[in-house]
């Protein structure tokens, strides 16, 4: 039943082959094939397994041959001759040689001189003349020397089975072979298992549709350039690949796809309209705070909500006219028509440095120097003073912007977040919300419906206090507006953890995908 | 941002109605809560506030009030029981003397009485907890804003405050049974050790006695067992406020007893008397209505809002809010309402207009503005060199911008030289801000033996270190930062990379060999040197780096500043 659902055009080269070759009731076995088809032993294994595995095979007995193979050193023997051979050939018609020059002669090493002459010794074969040369006793070439070498020549063309050695060769060959360790010995001793197979029913189909279909296991596998170019391809076939094959893994280079996220958001707003800008990590209390019109004495602003700069402690100087302006709208107002916070603006407070806590300073340093009308954004790295844990980050990034403009007001403010909403996040569920800032007043929270999470805060936004805009030099109204795109992130990349968009783990960086 | 309980049948015996949920939701936003939780087990509702100026909002009684008020405009609350500048009321007879020692310490005290109820468990409960949301939120953790309750009926009056020797005067504190000289109970008390700071320094502590020198607390530390310590069953009560600022603690003490009149409580004023002239005088009835008028006009509301509305419809919309006004010409003056004090400027009057008048009756627009979209020129440049490098085959990384001095310095075989420390860190694995992005990139290979060899790893991300010449003392940079670590990783690699990618970028550069660098092997790193001007390194890192980080196969890496490159 098998060979209906088998694809011959899919078969390995060695499989066409081997079955082309097999016949009804017929063994096959490796020793078989090898001869045959000049297949490699491994070659010959890999087939038999194959046809198996797919039923065009059937096992029908198997045995363990004990197997004799020439090793290097047999090889070299087998060519030249044993030590005590070649010793014999050279002391040959009376020669009388002292050891060392036999050992020069023959190139061989001081203990393979010294066994072999041993040997011929104790066989009475060689003699030592009392001027310390060695002499041939008999010219005529011993048995054993001659066993020895038929021997090895007889493994040259392979390996031996032990069942066609004769007991006289089986006796020798124990002395000549190792199992282990064999480098030292003309033969290597190896057992094999041997398998016989006989072709099965579905093998003949398999065989019949291979020759119906004229495949021969002669097709092209791996196309060369000198197949191209000798045109050899013209006459022949190509083997097809199985598509059901296991596929090797790559690794390519990658963008981050948090990094994807956020250039995504990037270009979003820019084609809003909206011009990006950035500052630098490390601020001071009247950029992160003060200039927001944040109280000094603001719960937010205590030394358990910022990371302080151990050294400088201070910044050099704030720009004027922003300290005096500021300053004074803490005190009592100054020319912002508001009676202010009612308390001493502390001066040198002002000047401490953190590191920044929020993006909407860098809307306050852009108010400074703003086009009128203009609309721009930051997507910037802050800190806050939290325990790291799956919501909460040391570091993380928050998505900023201001719009400027004679105009703006609260309804352009709420078709500014609609947009958000709708560009953005995908939304198509939106509310607003009443919200507070210290720095917005009025202040509006977007929230959005989530198919998955339901509704969440998508982001805070308001009209920058005139506290804020005017002491920075501002008349006109500005929409001030910040993203959570952080939890938009995850959603998108399969998240929950925050601290995983950070991670150092490079293979869950490799395979991690976003939507 | 401040949460309270309450059960449910105090919050809707307030309200007036029962309601449910998704009502509740609905209605919240009014008064910018949130329905934190709801127990149904328990019948407690769970609400957090986000307006951190609006502390009269955090408590079952302000919320409910100004929800109420917005249905019923016209049933808009009163209180009888305030003075004012033009207004005494009678105090009958009770008088809280303010000494002139305490001045140094905490300078200002004031209270009154709240009666004919009495204090049952759910009472107790709320006033602990209005008395914890006022002073740790809006008196930011007692430092401006201390409150004590105490037991009328065993006040002699008038009460005194004033400063006391910290070694002479003693007392038994509320929760102990030990009479304690007051610098003691700095010392011993739970309570004193946790906002002992407030007064520890001072030549003298402040301290509030009855007329027959029954101690009634320290504030703003703890309660006397004695006089301080209210019981259920009580229905006579002092509520005292205590802080360095004037303003502040009339308001909590408005609040307060606001909040205690729509609990029931008949509240009766005490006059505070100090021995100099505060801005409100030397006798002020509490409580006392110090709040300035405010106003806006018309055309503020149509500025900031962008909708025509009517003098009529602001009033309405005002009123919704609890707040009363009168129109002249096109200007609305309003009268703050007695527990608020947070108009600054005519835009908060505009913000109250506008919930009042229903944010969802304002119709978004699209801004009109045309302007032109951009990137920064750091970001454009940084994807250039982001691609390049993606190109080449590297996996982008983004990593966390603080570290520990073990991993910027120590592990890196380096000084802590030009790095920028926290000075109150919360962790020393978060105290460092990152001098370079090498450290990052082999804190990956450290921890990525695991991942398919090679790594191929870079980032292009923000390095900050010291630079005297900066206002700041310090300088932000854009940075990249490459890794290849391989069994056959070596030096000619990175040398081919830093040319390709500088061949791209258009950038002619030369190398130079770089002082002693312990991050490296020595005469296997270069300085990459543009227009005479040193932008970066590479090399292959030392064994020793290696071994620091538990790295295992050879790594080379590069670090260029993107900055000087633009």
């Amino acid at each position: 039943m098998v060979a209906f659902m088998i694809d011959v055009r899919n078969l390995h080269p060695l499989e066409v082959r081997l079955l082309r070759f097999a016949e009804k009731d017929v063994d096959l076995t490796s020793e078989k094939i090898v001869e045959a088809l000049g297949y490699k032993i491994g070659q010959c294994n890999q087939a038999f397994s194959w046809l198996s595995a797919k039923g065009f095979l059937a096992e029908t007995s198997r045995r363990t041959a004990v197997l004799y193979e020439l090793t290097e050193l047999g090889k070299t023997q087998a060519e030249q001759g044993t030590p005590a051979m070649r010793i014999f050939n050279l002391l040959k018609g009376g020669k009388q040689m002292e050891i060392t020059a036999i050992r020069e002669a023959l190139g061989l090493e001081q203990s393979d001189i010294g066994s072999a002459y041993g040997s011929l010794s104790k066989a009475g074969i060689c003699g030592m003349t009392e001027d310390k040369k060695a002499f041939l006793k008999t010219e005529e070439l011993p048995e054993f020397l001659k066993a020895t070498d038929e021997l090895l020549k007889k493994g040259i063309n392979g390996a031996l089975e032990e069942s066609s050695l004769t007991d006289g060769e089986k006796a020798l060959m124990a002395q000549i072979s190792k199992k282990r360790g064999a480098s030292g010995s003309p033969y290597k001793v190896s057992e094999r298992e041997e398998v016989v197979y006989r072709i099965t029913e579905e093998g003949l189909e398999a065989k019949k549709a291979v020759l119906e279909a004229n495949i021969t296991g002669e097709e092209i596998g791996v196309l060369t350039p000198q197949i191209i170019s000798s045109g050899s391809w013209k006459n022949a076939s190509f083997r097809p690949y199985g598509l059901d094959a296991p596929v090797s893994r790559l690794i390519p280079g990658r963008h981050n796809p948090y990094g994807n996220y956020i250039q995504w958001v990037k270009d979003k707003l820019t084609s809003l309209g909206f011009e990006e800008f950035d500052g630098p990590l490390v601020e001071n209390e009247f950029w992160n705070g003060d200039a927001l019109f944040m109280p000094q004495f603001h719960s937010a602003r205590d030394i358990h909500d910022v990371y302080y700069v151990k050294d400088p402690v201070h910044c050099k100087e704030i720009e004027e006219p922003w300290l005096t302006n500021v300053a004074r709208a803490h005190e009592n107002g100054g020319d912002t028509g508001s009676r202010g916070w009612n308390y001493k603006f502390d001066h040198e407070f002002t000047r401490r440095q953190v590191l920044r806590s929020q993006g909407t300073v860098l809307s306050a340093h852009q108010l400074t120097k703003c086009k009128k009308p203009g609309k721009y954004f930051g997507v910037v790295r802050c800190f806050r003073y939290d325990e790291v844990d799956a919501t909460h980050g040391a570091d993380f990034y928050q998505t900023e912007g201001i719009v400027i403009g004679k105009e703006a007001n609260l309804k352009e403010l709420l078709g500014l977040l609609k947009m958000f909403a709708t560009e953005i996040a995908g939304a198509t569920d939106y509310k607003y919300v009443p919200g507070y800032f210290p720095f917005t007043e009025p202040s509006i929270e977007i929230h959005i419906k989530h198919p998955k999470l339901g509704w969440f805060e998508l982001g805070g936004s308001g009209i920058f206090r005139p506290e804020v805009t005017k002491a920075l030099g501002v008349d006109e109204p500005v929409l001030a507006w910040g993203l959570g795109i952080d939890r938009m992130a995850l959603m998108n990349l399969g998240l929950s953890d925050i601290r995983d968009l950070f991670t150092p783990e490079i293979e869950s960086v490799r395979t991690r995908r976003g939507n | 941002m401040p949460k309270f309980e309450t059960s449910e049948k105090t919050f809707f015996d307030l309200l007036g109605r029962k309601c449910s949920d998704e009502e509740l939701e609905r209605i919240f936003p009014r008064a910018k809560a949130e329905l934190d939780d709801h127990d149904t087990e328990n019948h407690v509702l769970k609400i957090e506030l986000n307006d951190t100026n609006r502390p009269d909002l955090w408590s079952a009684m302000g919320l409910t009030r100004l929800l109420r008020t917005y249905e019923n405009p016209e049933k808009l609350p009163t209180f009888d029981f305030f003075s004012s500048s033009e207004f005494t009321a009678d105090n009958k007879g009770r008088e809280l003397h303010v000494g002139e020692s305490v001045k140094e310490v905490r300078q200002y005290s004031c209270g009154f009485v709240a009666t004919g109820k009495v204090v049952d468990d759910e009472i107790l409960r709320t006033l602990i907890q209005s008395q914890e949301k006022l002073c740790w939120n809006f008196g930011r953790k007692r430092r401006s804003i201390a409150m004590g309750i105490y037991r009328n009926d065993l006040i002699n009056y008038p009460i005194h405050y004033d400063g006391a020797d910290p070694d002479k005067t003693h007392f038994v504190p509320l929760h102990m049974e030990e009479d304690l000289s007051l610098r003691e109970i700095l010392e011993k008390h739970p309570k004193g050790q946790e906002f002992g700071y407030i007064i520890k320094d001072a030549p003298v502590y402040p301290y509030l006695y009855d007329d027959k020198g029954n101690t009634l607390s320290m504030p703003p530390v703890i309660n006397s067992a004695y006089v301080g310590a209210v019981e259920v069953g009580d229905s006579n009560l002092f509520v005292e406020m205590s802080g360095p600022g004037l303003r502040d603690i009339l308001l909590c003490a408005s609040i307060m007893a606001c909040d205690m009149a729509d609990m029931g409580f008949t509240i009766e004023p005490v006059k505070v008397v100090y021995p100099y002239e505060t801005e409100f005088g030397k006798e002020i009835t509490v409580p006392y209505y110090f709040q300035e008028p405010a106003s806006c006009t018309l055309e503020e509301i149509k500025h900031v809002l962008g909708e025509d509305i009517s003098a009529d419809e602001a009033q309405e919309a005002l009123l919704r809010m609890g707040v009363y006004s009168v129109v002249e010409g096109s200007k609305i003056f309003i009268t703050c309402p007695e527990y608020r004090n947070d108009f600054l400027h005519p835009v908060d009057v505009v913000e109250d207009v506008m919930i009042g008048y229903g944010l969802e009756n304002f119709e978004p627009e699209i801004p009109k503005d045309f302007t032109i979209g951009r990137l920064s020129p750091a970001e454009e440049f940084g994807r250039k060199v982001k691609d390049i490098m993606v190109g080449l085959g590297f996996q982008e990384m983004m990593y966390n911008y603080l570290g520990s001095k073990r991993e910027y310095a120590d592990n890196m075989n380096i000084s802590t030289d030009g790095m920028i420390f926290i000075a109150n860190p919360m962790s020393e694995n978060f105290e460092v801000v990152r001098p370079s992005v090498l450290p990052s990139l082999l804190e990956s290979e450290g921890s990525s033996q695991h991942a398919v060899y090679p790594h191929r790893i870079f980032e292009v991300g923000k390095t900050a270190h010291l630079e005297a010449s900066d206002n700041s003392g310090t300088v932000t940079r854009n940075t990249l930062g490459f890794m290849l670590a391989d069994n056959q990783a070596g030096f000619n690699d990175v040398n081919s990379l830093v040319n390709t990618l500088m061949y791209f970028l258009k950038k002619e550069y030369t190398l130079r060999t770089p002082g002693e660098d312990g991050r490296f092997i020595p005469g296997r790193c270069a300085e990459i040197v543009v227009e005479g001007k040193k932008v970066g390194i590479f090399g292959e890192i030392h064994p020793q780096v290696l071994e620091n980080w538990g790295c295992a196969v050879p790594t080379v890496v590069c670090e260029i500043d993107l900055d000087s490159l633009l």
